[in-house]
């Protein structure tokens, strides 16, 4: 099997909230899969476990056979840094660096010469369609060049696996679906897997597969089929 | 309206909103005090010179009529400082002066003293209890009653008023040009050139202290600005006027300013009874003239607030202007070279000034100076930040670079304090002159002797020493007669020998070579104990500056720190970032700074400078460095606990 990622029977409670209560979910390489549920319902926790960002209570989470819940924060650190990408709904772009600096610093942070580095970022910036908004910041930018920026960020290292939470939550509908579709093949084209935290059917329609999340258990789609 | 949903905005603020009012209030209160203390100390001056104006006699002009012979004249015990008065009343008929026509006697001397009758001070008083009559009370006539403290410059004060005939040989015979006794028309006096001395000092001092005191409180106002920003632009995005948005500004930060206020004044005074131990011209000071009159108080209460409100409104300008500004983080505006120019402008007049200027013009002159430098500290923090951002290679300096070129002032907040203070060490340490030489001889008394035979004056004092059963040896040259103590390093023997020889000289005291160096030593003691209260100030406000920067700065860029964390930077890089965020323009500032206070202190420079400024420089270099990383360090749990969480969310 090429599975990326696995969590298995992962549990997570916040005082006498269960936020997910034994969840199964396989990721295979270059897979798209959107997680869909209502507000808290446990998706955003579920992402968070997987990404290493959160440790769950039960249960284990596997990147290409490798267990990382067990790990400590600096090596889930260093792995969030080198294996994963993130794209966030906003607010996740240095407001002082211009773009291609912000695309950049992922790869200074794993050791890169800032020469370089910024070289590699720039070469994203033709295909996603920012050529010429280099030196912009942030503040500078649309909302939907800003999220494009942040899909260069998430790729540039060249991850195994892009989480995005809402990426398209802060956009209006047509820039949503261009935004979607940047990201989608992006990271296919990339050979990365996907997963996306959404409540929006039509943002889960540019994903290979759909999990339904409820009350912290998944209703379907778990396992590819 | 706008006061009720301010007042809501300010209870309503969440936790984090609440600590950053916390955070002004707490920065309010310690300015306060501090401005209390350096706006006192001023008046505190002026009021000893005063009470101590009337021993220092002005002679009756021509027309006046003379009803007194008033001098003053200084004699030593234990090493300490007694001024003796001399007061004779001149009656109509001299002869007989038993009805002292003196009309106004100085507030705290009981009655004029007639001849043989002498008041003490509290302090002196108890000190002749104390020591051996042989030591002390016998320079003097039996006490007849105790001076009041509205007599005495300080406490500790040791004052004798003394009453003779005028024909005694003590008022008639020739003293130094400065101590001889004159007719007088009243006991009022004038403050004493020491005095004034002190108060330019004091002056100088307060405004070293007043100017950070004011910075910093701006940037208490400015500590929540980001907070504010953002939510005073949601306001104007849904319609509230310019007009609404500055006066709910003004609201907010003037009812959190005067709860600080009031906190800062119950603070300062808890703090008086320590303040009132700082022993400056020689004693402590009494609590009521470290206790700011009612108008000083009001001004302050009333002043404070403003100023905070006003520098609130400031930082809110580009809100107004523009709701989208702040909401969308656009690259603020360079700063002008006009700043530069400024300074440059400033400090051009410097070689022009010199001790003689007026006080008010060096104080204008040094006032504005240091404005000057919190001017350009912005503009310049900018400069290092490009210069940073240039030449970084690894994501700590370019994350500090950049942010330095992005807000420049408020990373200047940060640092200003330590850079102002590197101003006044800078100032300081060229006005600490080297210390005095003095060539004196261990246990020697001498005394001039300008009428009679010196040779004369030293048998009557081996006679008077021999009765007494004093060992020493006198010996005499033309006009002087030296005694030295057997026991040198006997401070008893020595005040034995004082008190033995007492009027050996009419109007003479006998003197150590310490003891006429005593007003040099004195002034250096007190330039160093000023210099230390300065720069305690100073250092406080620079580091609590720093501290509450530090974490307010992190409060408000939470949400990026918390998004960079979770995509895997390390915490230590986070950190590193913002050290060298502060690290770099402290480097550049407070170097700049010392190099700037100690160009506007030249033209005052009295005596060389010496080591020991050197050393009160090193000392403070070392701890305002260290001050501002401590202070930055406090805050690091605090990064680590808003970058633990891991949900991102907006503000």
């Amino acid at each position: 099997m090429n599975d990326v990622l696995a969590g298995l029977a992962l549990t997570k409670r916040f005082g006498q909230t269960v936020a997910l209560g034994g969840v199964d979910i396989t990721v295979r390489a270059a897979e798209a899969v959107a997680i869909m549920g209502p507000s808290g319902s446990g998706k955003s926790t579920l992402l968070h476990c997987l990404a290493g960002i959160m440790k769950p209570d039960g249960g284990e989470v596997h990147l290409l056979g490798q267990r990382i819940d067990a790990m400590g924060e600096r090596e889930r650190s260093a792995l969030r840094r080198t294996r994963f990408g993130f794209v966030f709904q906003f607010g996740q772009l240095l407001p002082e660096l211009p773009a291609e600096e912000n695309v950049a610093l992922p790869l200074m942070l794993g050791g890169v010469a800032r020469a370089q580095a910024v070289r590699q970022a720039r070469e994203w910036f033709g295909p996603l369609g920012l050529h010429g908004m280099e030196t912009r910041r942030p503040g500078e930018l649309s909302g939907g060049q800003a999220q494009r920026v942040a899909i260069a960020r998430a790729l540039v290292t060249k991850p195994a696996v892009v989480f995005a939470d809402e990426p398209t939550g802060a956009l209006d509908q047509t820039t949503g679906h261009d935004t979607m579709r940047l990201l989608v093949e992006a990271t296919r084209h990339n050979g990365a897997s996907l997963i996306v935290v959404t409540h929006d059917p039509n943002v889960a329609g540019w994903c290979d597969r759909t999990v339904e999340v409820r009350d912290g258990r998944l209703l379907a789609g778990g396992v590819p089929a | 309206m706008n006061l009720d949903l301010t007042w809501r905005l300010l209870k309503g603020g969440g936790r984090r909103g609440m600590l950053g009012t916390w955070l002004t209030l707490g920065a309010v209160a310690v300015s306060t005090a501090l401005l209390l203390f350096a706006v006192t100390a001023n008046f505190a001056f002026e009021a000893r010179g005063e009470r101590g104006a009337w021993r220092n006699p002005v002679a009756a002009a021509q027309g006046q009529q003379a009803v007194a012979m008033a001098g003053s004249r200084l004699d030593y015990v234990r090493d300490r400082e007694i001024v003796i008065v001399d007061l004779a009343a001149l009656g109509p008929s001299t002869s007989v002066p038993s009805v002292p026509p003196v009309p106004s006697l100085p507030p705290g001397l009981p009655r004029f003293p007639a001849p043989g009758e002498a008041f003490f001070s509290p302090a002196l008083a108890e000190l002749a209890e104390e020591l051996p009559a042989g030591q002390l009370a016998a320079r003097f006539p039996a006490m007849t009653g105790v001076l009041g403290d509205e007599a005495l410059v300080h406490p500790e004060e040791l004052v004798a008023v003394v009453g003779h005939r005028p024909d005694a040989p003590v008022m008639t015979a020739p003293r130094g040009a400065d101590a001889a006794p004159v007719r007088v028309s009243g006991l009022a006096g004038e403050p004493s050139m020491d005095s004034q001395g002190y108060r330019v000092l004091a002056l100088i001092g307060s405004i070293l202290m007043v100017v950070p005191l004011l910075v910093f409180g701006g940037a208490a106002a400015r500590l929540t600005v980001a907070r504010r920003d953002q939510r005073l632009a949601a306001l104007r995005l849904i319609g509230a006027t310019p007009g609404q948005v500055v006066g709910m500004t003004v609201a907010e930060a003037v009812i959190v300013a005067f709860a600080g206020v009031l906190a800062g004044t119950v603070a300062y005074a808890l703090a008086l009874p320590l303040l009132t131990r700082i022993r400056m011209g020689g004693g402590p000071w009494f609590a009521a003239d470290l206790w700011p009159d009612l108008p000083v108080l009001g001004a302050t209460i009333v002043a404070v607030p403003l100023l905070v409100g006003l520098s609130a409104v400031a930082g809110l300008r580009r809100v107004v202007v523009s709701p989208l500004g702040v909401a969308k983080r656009e690259t603020p505006p360079a700063m002008r070279f006009l700043r530069v120019l400024v300074l440059l402008a400033v400090l051009a007049v410097f070689p022009l000034l010199s001790r003689e200027s007026g006080i008010a013009i060096v104080a204008v002159a040094i006032g504005l100076a240091f404005l000057s430098v919190n001017l350009v500290g912005p503009w310049v923090v900018g400069i290092i930040g490009r210069i940073t951002a240039r030449g970084a290679r690894g994501p700590a300096r370019l994350l500090a670079g950049r942010r330095l070129v992005d807000d420049p002032r408020s990373a200047w907040r940060t640092v200003s304090g330590v850079a102002m203070t590197g101003f006044v060490a800078g100032f300081l340490a060229l006005l600490s002159p080297g210390a005095f030489a003095g060539d004196a001889v261990p246990g020697q008394l001498r005394v001039v002797v300008a009428e009679g035979s010196p040779s004369a004056v030293a048998d009557r004092a081996r006679d008077l020493l021999g009765k007494a059963g004093v060992r020493a040896t006198v010996k005499h040259s033309e006009d002087v007669v030296a005694v030295t103590v057997a026991d040198r390093d006997d401070p008893a023997a020595l005040d034995r020998g004082r008190t033995v020889l007492t009027g050996l000289v009419p109007g003479r005291t006998l003197t150590t070579g310490a003891d006429d160096d005593r007003m040099g030593t004195q002034l250096l003691a007190d330039v160093g104990v000023g210099t230390v209260v300065v720069l305690s100030v100073s250092f406080l406000v620079a580091i609590a500056s720093a501290g509450i920067t530090a974490a307010s700065s992190i409060l408000d860029r939470r949400q990026t720190y918390g998004l960079l964390r979770l995509a895997g930077t390390p915490l230590t890089v986070l950190d590193r970032a913002r050290r060298t965020e502060t690290l770099v323009p402290l480097t550049v500032m407070g170097g700049g700074s010392i190099v700037v206070g100690a160009f506007c202190a030249t033209p005052f420079l009295f005596g060389a400078p010496n080591a020991n400024g050197l050393v009160m420089l090193l000392v403070c270099v070392a701890l305002g460095f260290g001050g501002v990383l401590g202070a930055g360090a406090l805050s690091r749990p605090l990064l680590r606990s808003v970058t633990t969480d891991p949900a991102p969310r907006p503000d």
